[in-house]
C-alpha cells in the first residue's frame, strides 16, 4: 500500500463532499464515516495489510461513527471541521512529501484544535479508519529535531535543563514564555540538514562554544519554533546553516529562513531571516571534486530539476526574490548537473569538523 | 627562435615557433545581467546574453556610428554619466558597447542557451530553465524580434505532455536548421523554413544520457552532441544516420564545436582536456591538456587557426590548433566562465573574444596591435 492510494481515498472523501454539497437535497448534509478505534486497545491501526482487508474478526469493539455537518449538535458540527481540516493538512503533507508531526498539525490552527490531544486522537482515528500506520499519512508523533550545545533552560518551577547534558543530543524543547533560555555560553548557532552529519559534529568540541541543532531534513514547527527563541533571545548570535548542495538542501536553508509556503500565516512567527548559508556552494564542489574525483557527486534527477524549476519561480528563489546569491545558486546547480551531500567533506582531510571550523573561523 | 631585431619591433616575435599571442581587455561591461551570464550569442555588431534574468540584452560591439556622439576621453565622460544620472537612457546609444535592445520576459526562470545563425545572422533561437526554446528575428530596422514558428515536440509515450525538454541549441549557419538535445539524449532537428517551418525532421536517439551541448557543422551536414556519460556522436544530417560514435571522454562533455572547415570537432568538459577529432574518420588526433578546471565553452576563431577555451576557475585559453599549443591563458576572476567566444571578424577589426560567467558582466578582449 502507498501513500498514492492514501491521497486517492482522501480525495474520494472530499469529492463526497462536494457531491453532498451540490445536491442540496433535504439530507444533503455533509458526512465523514470513521472507524472508532476501541477505547481500551493499546495498538492504534492494527490493520497493516492490504487495504481491502477486513477487520479481523473478534473486533467486536470498532464501531462506525458517522460524523455530519451541521449535525444534530455544534460538536458535531467542530468535529466535522476538525477532521477535514486534519485531512487537508496530512493531504498537502502527502501531496508535497513533506513529513509533519501532530504538533504540526495543532500549530496550524491552534484555535479550532483547542488542545494537542484533539489532534493526536483525530489523527489515529484517521490512520485506523483507512487501515493504514500512521506513518503512511506521513504524520510523525513528536518533534524531530535534535540539539547539543552549551545553554541552559530554566523553568519557572526551578527545574533546569542543561543542553549538553546528553552526548548525542536531546529533542528539542518546548520553550515557554515563562522559562529563562541562557545563552551566555554560546558563540555560534549551527543548523544541519542531516542527522549523520549533526552525529560527526556532536563527536567534537564544537558544542563547548555553540548550539548544534538539526530537523533531519525539512524542519518542523518545534525545530522552527526552538531556532526562532534562540535568536530571539540573543540577536547578535550569529546562526549558520550547512545543508547539501542540491534543491532540497536549499529549500530547506529557504524554510529556516523564510518559512515554507504552505505555512504562510506562521511564517511571521517563525522565520529566522538572519541565518547564514554556510555551504554546500557551488564553488566547494568543483574544489572537492578536484581532489576527490567525484567521490559524493551526484548527478541531478528529474525530480530534483522539476523541484529547482518550481523553486525559480518562488518569491524566495524568484527573479527579484529575497535571495539572490541562493538563486544563483539554484542556476548554476542545474547548469552542472550535480548535487553533493554534505558527507563529500568527509573526504577530506580533517573531515565535515575541520571545514566546519574553517568556516567558521574557528581554526 | 628567429628573432627578427633588425625590424625592431618585438610583436614581430608573434611569428615565430614558439609563439605567444597578446591579447588585451578592451572593455568590460560589468554586471549587465543579475546572476551568472549562461548564455552568449555574437553578431558582428552586437552580443545577445542571457542569465538567471529573463530578459534577454543585447549589446553593442561596434564603435559608435553617429559622429557627433561624445568622445571617450574622460572628462566627456564623466559629463555624459552625468547627464545619465538624470536623464535616463537616452545617452546610452551613442555609448562604445551600449544597451542596444532587451529581449524582456523572453525566458520566465532564466535563459541558459543562446545560438545565432552563424553566416546570415538573422535568426536566433535561446532556451529557458523551464525547457522552452524561443526563435528571434533580426529585422530590418535591426532590432530582434520574437518569431511565431511552433516547433513540432515529440509526445511522451503514455500522455500527451510533450516530452523531452530542450537543453541545449544550435543553428545551422544559414539560420534554416534547428538542433537541440534533451535531458534523456535525444537529439531533434527542425526546419524553420518555408510551408514546413517547424517540422521535425530528424529525430536521434543515443543511450539516454543528457546532451550538455550540441553543434552543426558550417556546411549544415552534421551535427554532434556531447553528453553527460562522456559519449560523443557526430550524425550526417543528409542521411539521417549515425555517422561516428567517437571515443568517449568519460566525464560529461559540456562543450563540442565543429571546426569552420568542418574538418575537425573538438570536445571538451569534465576531463579538462580539449580532445580534437577528425570528423571524416571519426578518429581522435589531440588532446589539448592544460586546464586545471571544468571546461564549460569551446569555440574555434573564423579561419579554425585557434580555439578559444573557458573554465569553471575563470580561466580562458587561445590555443593553436596547428601546434596544438595554448598560447594565452586569460584569467581577471575565479568565477565560472560559461561561455566563451570569438566575435565574427569584419573587415580590418583585429580578432577579438568575449567573456562571461559568473561576475554577471562580459569581458571584450582584442588581439594586441602588430600581430
Amino acid at each position: 500500500m502507498t501513500s498514492d492510494w492514501v491521497i486517492s481515498r482522501m480525495e474520494a472523501i472530499f469529492e463526497d463532499q462536494v457531491d453532498a454539497m451540490e445536491r442540496c437535497e433535504d439530507d444533503g448534509k455533509l458526512a465523514i464515516c470513521m472507524r472508532i478505534r476501541p477505547r481500551n486497545s493499546v495498538v492504534p491501526a492494527p490493520f497493516q495489510g492490504e487495504h481491502d482487508a477486513e477487520p479481523a474478526s473478534g473486533e467486536a469493539s470498532v464501531r462506525m461513527r458517522t460524523i455530519r455537518f451541521p449535525g444534530k449538535s455544534t460538536p458535531e458540527a467542530w468535529k466535522y471541521t476538525v477532521i477535514t481540516r486534519i485531512l487537508e493538512l496530512i493531504h498537502e503533507a502527502l501531496i508535497s512529501g513533506v513529513a509533519i508531526t501532530k504538533r504540526d498539525i495543532y500549530y496550524r490552527q491552534p484555535d479550532l484544535f483547542v488542545t494537542q490531544s484533539v489532534v493526536d486522537r483525530c489523527v489515529d482515528d484517521l490512520a485506523f479508519t483507512f487501515g493504514v500506520p500512521r506513518s503512511l499519512l506521513n504524520v510523525s508523533a513528536a518533534a524531530k529535531g535534535l540539539v547539543l550545545g552549551n545553554f541552559t533552560i530554566v523553568r519557572a518551577d526551578g527545574a533546569a535543563m542543561n543542553g549538553l547534558s546528553e552526548k548525542e543530543g536531546v529533542l528539542v524543547p518546548n520553550i515557554v514564555p515563562t522559562d529563562t533560555l541562557n545563552l551566555r555560553s554560546v558563540e555560534f548557532v549551527l543548523v544541519v540538514e542531516k542527522e549523520a552529519t549533526f552525529r560527526t559534529l556532536a563527536s567534537s568540541n564544537l558544542k563547548d562554544s555553540g548550539i548544534l541543532l538539526t530537523a533531519k531534513g525539512y524542519p518542523d514547527i518545534a525545530t522552527r519554533s526552538f531556532l526562532r527563541t534562540i535568536s530571539t533571545t540573543n540577536s547578535t548570535l550569529p546562526l549558520f546553516a550547512l545543508v547539501d548542495f542540491d534543491p532540497d538542501g536549499l529549500a530547506i536553508l529557504s524554510t529556516y529562513t523564510h518559512g515554507s509556503a504552505s505555512l504562510a500565516h506562521e511564517n511571521a512567527a517563525l522565520s529566522v531571516p538572519s541565518i547564514q548559508w554556510l555551504g554546500i556552494k557551488s564553488q566547494d564542489v568543483s574544489a572537492l571534486e578536484g581532489v576527490h574525483a567525484r567521490q559524493g557527486l551526484l548527478k541531478l534527477t528529474k525530480r530534483d530539476r522539476g523541484l529547482a524549476q518550481r523553486m525559480l519561480g518562488n518569491e524566495v528563489f524568484g527573479e527579484g526574490g529575497l535571495e539572490g546569491e541562493w538563486r544563483n545558486e539554484l542556476l548554476v546547480m542545474l547548469m552542472l548537473g550535480v548535487k553533493a551531500e554534505i558527507q563529500i567533506l568527509e573526504a577530506r582531510e580533517g573531515g565535515v569538523v575541520e571545514w566546519v571550523k574553517k568556516r567558521l573561523g574557528l581554526v | 627562435m628567429v628573432v627578427l631585431s633588425s625590424l625592431g619591433s618585438p610583436q614581430w616575435r608573434i611569428n615565430t615557433s614558439t609563439q605567444s599571442k597578446q591579447y588585451l581587455t578592451l572593455h568590460t561591461l560589468e554586471s549587465i545581467h543579475p546572476t551568472d551570464i549562461f548564455a552568449l550569442a555574437p553578431t558582428p555588431s552586437s552580443i545577445l546574453t542571457g542569465s538567471g534574468s529573463s530578459t534577454i540584452q543585447i549589446h553593442s560591439t561596434v564603435p559608435p556610428t553617429n559622429p557627433s556622439a561624445p568622445s571617450t576621453t574622460s572628462p566627456a565622460k564623466a559629463a555624459t554619466t552625468a547627464i545619465d544620472g538624470a536623464g535616463g537612457q537616452s545617452n546610452e546609444q551613442g555609448k562604445e558597447f551600449a544597451k542596444l535592445q532587451e529581449l524582456k520576459a523572453a525566458h520566465a526562470l532564466g535563459c541558459h542557451h543562446i545560438a545565432v545563425a552563424r553566416e546570415t545572422f538573422r535568426r536566433a533561437a535561446s532556451v529557458g530553465f523551464g525547457g522552452e526554446v524561443k526563435l528571434w528575428a533580426y529585422t530590418a530596422d535591426e532590432t530582434w524580434i520574437e518569431e511565431m514558428i511552433e516547433l513540432d515536440m515529440p509526445l511522451d509515450g503514455k500522455t500527451t505532455k510533450k516530452a523531452g525538454e530542450a537543453w541545449a541549441v544550435a543553428l545551422s549557419y544559414n539560420g534554416r536548421f534547428l538542433a537541440s538535445t534533451t535531458h534523456d539524449g535525444r537529439i531533434n532537428v527542425w526546419e524553420l523554413e518555408g510551408s514546413d517551418a517547424g517540422k521535425r525532421i530528424r529525430e536521434y536517439e543515443t543511450k539516454g544520457s543528457w546532451g550538455m551541448c550540441i553543434d552543426i557543422s558550417a556546411d549544415g551536414r552534421f551535427t554532434a552532441s556531447g553528453h553527460e556519460n562522456g559519449s560523443l556522436y557526430i550524425f550526417n544530417n543528409d542521411t539521417g544516420r549515425l555517422l561516428h560514435s567517437l571515443p568517449s571522454l568519460l566525464r560529461p562533455v559540456r562543450s563540442v564545436a565543429f571546426s569552420p572547415h568542418t574538418t575537425l570537432l573538438a570536445a571538451a568538459g569534465d576531463s579538462r582536456t580539449i580532445a580534437l577529432y577528425e570528423v571524416s574518420s571519426g578518429e581522435q588526433v589531440a588532446n589539448l591538456a592544460g586546464h586545471s578546471a571544468w571546461i564549460l565553452s569551446i569555440d574555434f576563431n573564423s579561419t579554425g587557426e585557434y580555439l578559444l577555451s573557458g573554465g569553471f576557475d575563470g580561466r580562458a585559453k587561445v590555443w593553436n590548433v596547428g601546434t596544438r599549443t595554448c598560447v594565452v591563458t586569460h584569467g581577471e576572476s575565479e568565477k565560472p566562465l560559461w561561455v566563451v567566444r570569438w566575435l565574427p571578424k569584419i573587415g580590418g577589426r583585429s580578432e577579438m573574444f568575449v567573456v562571461a560567467g559568473g561576475t554577471g558582466g562580459v569581458g571584450v578582449l582584442r588581439e594586441a596591435s602588430g600581430g
